[in-house]
């Protein structure tokens, strides 16, 4: 292969033909002091609040504190080359980030710039990283689920495309697993993922890209990632610019699920720069408006009206808690905002209940008009019954002599607990989860030791699948426990058990 | 003609305010004299000149430890012969009050308050070569009746520019040097060269 250089002269001569030079007329400043990603801009007198500004090494800022004498300007790029005295331009425009299928399977950086090394991204499609969230008028109720193929979440706090549902817990609870889970679980769906890493390690979202590669989840899923040795502006804007990316989807009728991970190490990026802006710090040494900060992200997340194309953002934002405090400013905030919250417990994590969520304090508001009907039906109730198994179980606990009926709620407590637990990154489909919840709460698994209850499930579905094919088929196409259907389900589950002899694992 | 413009880069609100109230009463009292020109020429020349030739001046000026009757002696050993009563008033006022160090901001404000009582801009020239009296005439009256302002040039040469002309009004910049419009070329260039490359590759190669 030959580069022919004419060919090459003759493209560069046609662009400076067409180059025409007008004035270049632009407004200036000069920095006054600069650091921790900050810059104090003298000048810029006509500069309006979020506007972008360019500095003399290319770094774009934003004007962030317009005051009496000079501008309080956040620095998206390199700070370290930038000096005192150098011009400041502003651009008279507002920071907008690439969008559209290029940005699909990519990872990049908070302004569009790729770090996966795939080249630049190439679009015409640009939308800007704030804007006012659609009103009431364009809105319509939640009523389709966004399944994230995780029996306990999609039994107990279903998730419907629109709804916020925040992830809270622990450090090491496996709040991202869920995450990348019902990024998995998209897969065939016509959902654009996009998980925004806020402060994490490099080496975890590595980590995770590489689990959602070898899920085959990275066709549809976008990486926006602002890690922790990011400046803290640039972890500040990361959320905003992957909701600006999955919007575009949204107002062309598509269906996104950004995943935010996390809200809290925003929050901590936005008080360093309040704090260095000289902002007076509130509670926690938080500015007053970082419920703003996050009231206005998540509300963008929206379930568009059918005028608008019907098109949907679903948000999971994560928040970490310390030893449990979700009364501290941030998580309160954020649960308040929210639709409901996945609520993880070290306890249950470490006693091998993964996911470790805690059903009694987990809810979604929204999400039970989104549930399918079969899904409704087995989990009725399954919400309240475990959390009075806990009740439960810790009173039984005390060595007192127990009834039958109570016993027999308790033992079928034990079971449920541990059907509902799932290993990481298998999410199952919908109906594979009606399938084992109905084994479950009828009562079909009572008889199965505690300890074999998983192999049971995997081996009973396998089952079911192999041998009662056009029963699943159905209940796939009804998605409802039609009498027919119920029937079938009842002879297939007796039959497996017929011929089945469980098997104890040690886990 | 002053060194090609670099800002002054040190932002100290309280002084540019305390200049400001400052300017203000020395030049009413001079507008009542009817000497505003010669005192603000005389202020120039005592910042410019006296301040910036002498640190040693301008220490003893901002100094506490030097009182105020060694600085008003200071003051009318040197400037009472050459400088109008009123600007000598003034400083030893200034003196008094032990705001000496603030000569600079005083002299600042005043000349932006006297451009503005004036209906006048400065717009700032930066230029390759020096310009030519025609030169700067055609700037002034371009400006001039652009802004419906009188202007004020004050100009720089700074051989980096290649040619062309940048001026700066306030915080607005018309930039049309051959430097700028280079930089501005190889950019535009860059992008649309990499933008064929990547949508016609094809047509760059030859097997």
């Amino acid at each position: 292969m030959k580069f022919s250089s004419d060919e090459i002269a003759s493209v560069l001569q046609q662009e400076i033909e067409q180059f025409d030079s007008k004035i270049d007329v632009r407004e200036v400043g000069t920095v006054l002091e600069v650091g921790d990603g900050i810059a104090r801009v003298y000048g810029l007198s006509g500069v309006m609040a979020g506007e972008m500004v360019e500095f003399p090494n290319g770094a774009i800022g934003l004007a962030f504190n317009l005051e009496e004498n000079s501008v309080g300007v956040i620095i998206l790029g390199d700070y370290l080359t930038i000096e005192e005295g150098d011009e400041v331009k502003s651009l008279g425009t507002l920071l907008s980030v690439p969008a559209g299928d290029a940005v699909v399977g990519r990872v990049l950086d908070p302004l569009g710039n790729p770090l996966d090394g795939k080249g630049p991204v190439q679009t015409d499609v640009t939308r800007p990283v704030e804007i006012i969230a659609t009103g009431v008028a364009e809105r319509q109720p939640v009523s389709e689920p966004m399944q994230t193929g995780i029996k306990a979440i999609d039994a107990m706090t279903p998730i419907g495309r629109g709804q916020r549902e925040l992830i809270i817990g622990d450090r090491k609870t496996g709040k991202t697993a869920i995450a990348i889970d019902a990024i998995i679980n998209q897969k065939g769906k016509d959902v654009k993922c996009f998980y925004v890493a806020v402060g994490q390690k490099d080496s975890s979202v590595a980590g995770v890209i590489d689990a959602l590669e070898r899920n085959g989840a990275m066709e549809y899923t976008t990486v926006i990632v602002a890690g922790a040795s990011a400046p803290a502006p640039m972890q500040y804007v990361a959320p905003y610019a992957g909701t600006a990316m999955a919007e575009h989807f949204m107002f062309n009728g598509g269906h996104a699920l950004v995943v935010y991970d996390d809200l809290s190490k925003q929050a901590t990026a936005y008080r360093q720069m309040s704090l260095l802006m000289r902002r007076p710090p509130g509670r926690e040494a938080y500015p007053g408006d970082v419920f703003y900060c996050h009231s206005r992200l998540l509300e963008r997340s929206a379930k568009l009206s059918d005028a608008l194309g019907g098109g949907s953002i679903t948000s999971l934002p994560i928040i970490e808690t310390l030893e449990g405090e979700v009364s501290a400013y941030i998580p309160t905030n954020v649960i308040s905002i929210t639709d409901g919250q996945i609520y993880l417990q070290p306890d249950l994590f470490f006693a091998g209940i993964r996911p470790a969520m805690n059903a009694g304090i987990s809810v979604s508001r929204v999400g039970g008009a989104a549930q399918v009907k079969a899904m409704k039906k087995v989990a009725g109730g399954l919400r309240l019954d475990l959390a009075a198994f806990r009740a439960l179980e810790a009173f039984a606990q005390l060595g007192t002599d127990l009834d039958a009926a109570t016993q027999a709620q308790l033992d079928r407590g034990y079971r449920m607990v541990e059907l509902l637990k799932q290993p990481q990154y298998q999410p199952r489909s919908v109906t594979d989860q009606v399938l084992s919840l109905y084994a479950g709460t009828k009562g079909f698994i009572d008889d199965v030791p505690v300890k074999a209850v998983p192999q049971w499930e995997v081996d009973f579905l396998q089952f079911a699948h192999d041998k009662h094919g056009e029963m699943v088929q159905l209940l796939e196409e009804a998605q409802d426990l039609t009498d027919e259907v119920v029937e079938k389900l009842e002879a297939c589950i007796n039959e497996f058990k017929s011929g089945y002899k469980p098997v104890e694992s040690d886990t | 003609m002053s060194e090609s413009g670099t800002h002054d880069t040190v932002l100290d609100t309280g002084a540019e305010q305390l200049g400001k109230t400052y300017a203000r009463a020395l030049l009413a009292a001079a507008q009542n004299a009817g000497v505003v020109e010669e005192v603000i020429g005389q202020l120039d020349q005592l910042v410019d000149e006296y301040l910036a030739g002498s640190p040693q001046l301008g220490a003893a000026f901002a100094s506490p430890r030097v009182d105020e009757a060694e600085k008003v002696r200071v003051i009318d050993r040197i400037f009472a012969e050459e400088f109008h009563p009123i600007l000598v008033k003034f400083l030893k006022v200034m003196a008094g009050r032990d705001r000496l160090g603030y000569v600079k901001a005083v002299r600042d404000a005043a000349d932006d308050i006297h451009d503005e009582m004036l209906g006048r801009i400065v717009a700032s020239v930066r230029t390759a070569v020096p310009l030519d009296d025609a030169m700067r005439s055609q700037i002034t009256d371009q400006l001039g009746s652009l802004m419906s302002k009188q202007v004020r040039l004050r100009e720089s040469v700074d051989p980096d520019l290649i040619g062309g002309i940048v001026i700066k009004v306030g915080d607005r910049v018309f930039d049309s040097s051959v430097a700028n419009r280079l930089n501005k070329m190889a950019r535009r260039t860059r992008d649309g060269f990499s933008s064929r490359i990547l949508s016609q590759f094809g047509s760059f190669t030859s097997e």
